[in-house]
């Protein structure tokens, strides 16, 4: 296995990309664009992580890939949500909501 | 052409995918693929970077400045670039795989669609490899159960069964010797003796006649088997005086006595006495204690004399035991033993002597267990060489087809698979029909395999059964899946798609095929070779005379309870009323009683020395039948008095006072065996080896009667009176049919004598059949599998001439077209077949003369190369094989040569 820098971050890693991709077909270059620009930096994604998430998620039929031509005219890998993707994506989203809740609860208790 | 329509399958994924991988790929497909993996990342990765670079150059970065910053945003390249290929590489072997099984199943379809629309050669080829392998393997589970299965005891490897060695015969032991054994024997672990019992048990008003078994108290812990319930016979029960005990068998108890518990320790009424019920056995595996009701406990008293020699004994040796030790140890024992009793026994080359139980209790089954076999195995064989040959035309005439496709692009072993999944479709209906029969056939030997072959209730569809199927299963399916595969794939392809409209098959294909076909025809024919001589065997035991007329004899047996008759007097005054009523019968032409009956049930042989010809010491006594009867035996049969008298009611069975045998009759073979040339009346003998005995006179000599079985040879029988005794054969000669006086009869002896069922009724007619069932049934199964063998050895041979007739359309128009007359076209046509038969014939011939010498034991009166029995079997093919051929030559000489060669 790779060293992976973000490995405590991946099930959220995973998320943000499938949530990147509910509103239509992306390249990688343009995810990363559109997490750091709606995370405003908070957030720093490191480039690696993201395409090795993309991949993963491909493996595991949760997203699509196809060669496509790129806004400059080059082949890039588009990316889509299978029906397996966007179902993973509507209960990660859930649980993601219970954490925080249940977290935020603990702290605005104490 | 119908079989374009399948053409969608070879447009494989693989190709669809790489549209550069090319018709002929000179590396493993995965091999660019894994290249496109790798060069596809790092497209993608090099997109990104330039990208970011760009973005950067656009913010006011220097080139480098924008690389280096781009780089460092990225993270760790080279890992992910790995991780990438690895995620990426996997995904496709996973696809790949899913896509092998769904080529797979989509080959089977395609083979299933269009085996279905060739029926006729699909329900050949399973019907006839399905029959084949499954009657391969029924046989197979009798001979394994018979044979090669070790018996169901404790190490049975260690137990051996000990008898009197005086050849050709091996006799049994008697109390005298049995005993002896027992006192001096040392080298045996543990031993037990038994004999057999039909004894009746009053059961409310009737009786019915149990199949018992006495046995000495050690019999069940020598096999090491222990009742279910109860407890086993122990030391004390053998000892005459204790109260009699029986150990019940598992169908038995659960038939007779309710399958309760509590029957043990009450009372079993046999024979007139009682015995106390001690066990119950667990249901029986062995050949040693199944099909016995009861087990009744041995008690010895001394005996008065040598004889008779009734008990069979076994023994178990020690393990490890030296097994000529133990031999030398039983002969030196006999020959101890034997001046004992030298007043009453005479035979010194008799000894005792070992043998293993098993090799015993199997017998000599070994040459009809390999004809069995041997039979089935080669149906199996042909059938398959049969499918072989279908399968070669059928591909042959698709070659044309199976070009496209390559030129198409499907590759070699594409093509290859394709027809081995119709190969593998093939092979699995025929597993699954085999399967079937194979079960039926275990059914059918199981019930009604005891007559023929030991051991068949040990039948099981074991783990060496599952094994077998699965081998000849493969077998099958690359008998006839791959030859005819790499035939059609072999050869460059695009020749076929050249050579237009004639369908061209090409000399190898040809060869083969005609091998095929010879092969067949080798097989065929001593199949063929088998059946005639054992069909001749059976019409020849059919001729056999008798020695009396067997119509309308009807005969049965009676048992008298042994407790209520002791007493000699009483004996006799039974059986005297006994012929007076149903002498009374209407219907009843006459009626005797006799210990043995023919054509196969021998009550007792004996030996004896005569006045005239002793037997030099050293020497065995003459052994013969020696058959009880009553005086109006020889009447009621309808035998013809030669010389002398018969024996009346005038002469007892033994002299009262001398307890001696003072008259018998014979036969004219015996007559004609001790005394050639001269009159046996009036000659003098002494039987069972007694030297001090009053003579014994032949007063009369009579036709012979077949007691030992039809296939024997006469060797003379003696007739001794019949007086007393409690078992009896019925004979009775009947005026009608004789089963419609059964019904009478049994009534008659059931109101003399309630305790005293008459069993075992049955005509002489079919005990005659039943001793000829096992010969019949032999020449039935293997002349059935013969005829399958010829059959398909026809399609054969007719297949491949059609085929001939066919490429050669050309060639035999040119010459009739230049004046061949069509006798000259028949000569061709037939000419060819009939030198691929001749030679199949020639080879199946030299294969039977070597191979049924092995058989001659099955053989009556037939030799094992027999001429007849070959020339008939050759001559059959030969003439069948002409017919098959001459279809085809037929057709070609109809050939109108002018429309055949316009149309080319």
């Amino acid at each position: 296995m790779a060293t992976n820098p973000l490995t405590l971050l991946q099930g959220t890693l995973d998320l943000l990309v499938l949530r990147c991709l509910a509103s239509g077909p992306q390249h990688g270059y343009a995810i990363a664009t559109i997490v750091r620009e709606q995370t405003s930096g908070d957030i720093s994604v490191e480039d690696a992580a993201l395409y090795q998430a993309l991949h993963r998620l491909h493996r595991q039929d949760l997203v699509d890939a196809e060669w496509g031509p790129s806004e400059n005219n080059r082949r890039a890998r588009f990316y889509t949500l299978t029906p397996a993707g966007r179902k993973r994506l509507r209960e990660e989203t859930a649980n993601w909501r219970r954490y925080v809740r249940a977290v935020d609860a603990v702290l605005q208790g104490a | 052409m119908p079989c374009y329509r399948e053409l969608e399958v070879f447009k494989s994924h693989a190709g669809n995918r790489e549209p550069g991988s090319g018709i002929r790929k000179k590396k493993p497909f995965w091999y660019l693929r894994r290249k496109s993996v790798r060069a596809e990342v790092d497209e993608e990765l090099s997109l990104h970077l330039d990208m970011r670079i760009n973005e950067l150059i656009a913010a006011g970065m220097t080139p480098d400045e924008a690389r280096r910053e781009a780089l460092r945003q990225f993270g760790d390249l080279d890992a992910t670039r790995e991780y990438c290929r690895r995620q990426d590489e996997e995904r496709e072997k996973e696809m790949q795989r899913a896509l092998l099984l769904e080529d797979f199943m989509q080959d089977l379809r395609i083979g299933i669609r269009s085996l279905l629309r060739a029926p006729v050669l699909t329900l050949t080829i399973i019907v006839t490899v399905g029959l084949g392998l499954g009657a391969t393997a029924a046989i197979f589970s009798a001979v394994s159960a018979a044979l090669l299965r070790p018996l169901p005891y404790a190490e049975p490897e260690s137990l051996v069964r000990i008898y009197t060695d005086a050849p050709p015969f091996k006799f049994r032991f008697s109390v005298a010797d049995y005993l002896a054994f027992t006192e001096q024997q040392q080298r045996f672990e543990r031993h037990a003796t038994y004999t057999d019992r039909a004894v009746s048990f009053a059961n409310g008003d009737t009786a019915e006649l149990l199949v018992t078994r006495v046995v000495s108290w050690g019999f069940f812990s020598v096999l090491g088997i222990q009742p279910m319930i109860g407890r086993d016979f122990n030391e004390q029960d053998g000892k005459a005086g204790t109260p009699p005990v029986a150990i019940a068998g598992h169908s038995f108890w659960q038939q007779r006595l309710g399958a309760r518990a509590d029957a043990i320790g009450k009372p079993v009424r046999l024979d007139g006495a009682e015995y106390m019920l001690i066990g119950v056995m667990p249901p029986a595996a062995g050949p040693l204690e199944r099909r016995f009701d009861l087990f009744l406990i041995q008690q010895f008293t001394p005996p008065p004399r040598k004889g008779p020699f009734f008990y069979s004994v076994i023994a178990r040796l020690p393990r490890g035991a030296d097994r000529d030790l133990a031999t030398g140890e039983l002969r030196a024992l006999n020959r101890a033993l034997f001046p004992i009793w030298k007043s009453s026994y005479q035979d010194d080359k008799a000894t005792w002597s070992m043998e293993d139980l098993k090799t015993n209790l199997v017998g000599d089954v070994g040459t009809l267990a390999g004809l069995a076999l041997g039979a089935v195995g080669l149906v199996w064989l042909i059938a398959c060489a049969n499918a072989s040959n279908l399968l070669i035309a059928r591909v042959t005439s698709r070659r044309q087809e199976l070009a496209v496709r390559a030129a198409l692009g499907a590759t070699r072993g594409r093509v290859l698979r394709y027809l081995l999944a119709e190969s593998a479709v093939l092979a699995a209906g025929a597993v699954a029909l085999g399967v079937g029969v194979a079960w039926a056939g275990m059914q059918l030997l199981q019930a009604q395999g005891a007559t023929y072959f030991p051991r068949t209730q040990e039948i099981r569809f074991d783990a060496s059964m599952i094994w077998l199927m699965a081998g000849l299963a493969i077998s099958s399916a690359l008998i006839f899946g791959l030859v005819p595969g790499l035939h059609a794939t072999s050869g460059p392809g695009d020749a076929s798609l050249r050579s237009g409209r004639t369908v061209a098959g090409g000399a190898g294909a040809r060869r083969l095929r005609r091998s095929l076909v010879a092969a067949q025809f080798a097989i065929a024919t001593p199949l063929l070779i088998i059946a005639a001589l054992l069909l001749t065997s059976l019409d020849r035991l059919r001729q056999v005379d008798l020695g009396f007329d067997t119509g309308r004899v009807l005969i049965g047996s009676i048992r008298l309870p042994g407790a209520q008759y002791s007493d000699n007097s009483r004996v006799t005054v039974f059986w005297d009323e006994m012929r007076r009523r149903i002498e009374a019968l209407p219907g009843v032409a006459s009626i005797a009683f006799a210990d043995g009956l023919p054509p196969n049930n021998v009550g007792n042989f004996n030996n004896f020395d005569l006045e005239q010809y002793p037997t030099a010491a050293g020497e065995s006594q003459p052994v013969t039948p020696w058959v009880a009867v009553s005086p109006e035996y020889v009447r009621t049969l309808g035998l013809t008095l030669v010389e002398g008298r018969l024996l009346d009611a005038q002469d007892p069975e033994r002299d009262a006072a001398a307890e001696a045998l003072l008259s018998v009759m014979v036969d004219r073979a015996w007559a004609r065996r001790f005394f050639p040339g001269e009159s046996a009346v009036g000659k003098r003998l002494r039987s069972g080896g007694c030297t001090t005995c009053p003579w014994t006179t032949v007063v009369g000599v009579v036709s012979e009667v077949k007691y030992a079985g039809i296939d024997q040879p006469d060797d003379g029988t003696v007739y001794t009176p019949l007086a007393g005794g409690t078992a009896r054969f019925v004979v009775v000669r009947t005026e009608g049919e004789p089963l419609s006086i059964a019904s009478s009869l049994q009534q008659a002896v059931r109101e003399l004598e309630p305790a005293a069922p008459l069993s075992n009724v049955a005509t002489m007619t079919s005990l005659v059949d039943q001793s000829l069932a096992q010969p019949q049934s032999l020449s039935l199964l293997v002349t059935s599998f013969a005829v399958v063998a010829l059959l398909l050895s026809v399609i054969g041979i007719y297949g491949v001439m059609g085929y001939y007739v066919q490429q050669h359309l050309k060639e035999i128009s040119i010459r009739m077209a230049l004046g061949g007359s069509q006798s000259d076209v028949a000569r061709l046509v037939l000419g060819h077949g009939m030198t691929v038969v001749g030679i199949g014939i020639a080879v199946g011939i030299a294969v039977a003369l070597a191979a049924t010498r092995l058989m001659a034991s099955l053989l009556f009166n037939v030799g094992a190369t027999d001429p007849m029995s070959y020339l008939s079997a050759g001559f059959l093919l030969f003439a069948v094989a002409v017919l098959a051929c001459a279809v085809p030559a037929f057709r070609a000489m109809r050939l109108q040569p002018a429309t055949v060669l316009r149309n080319e």
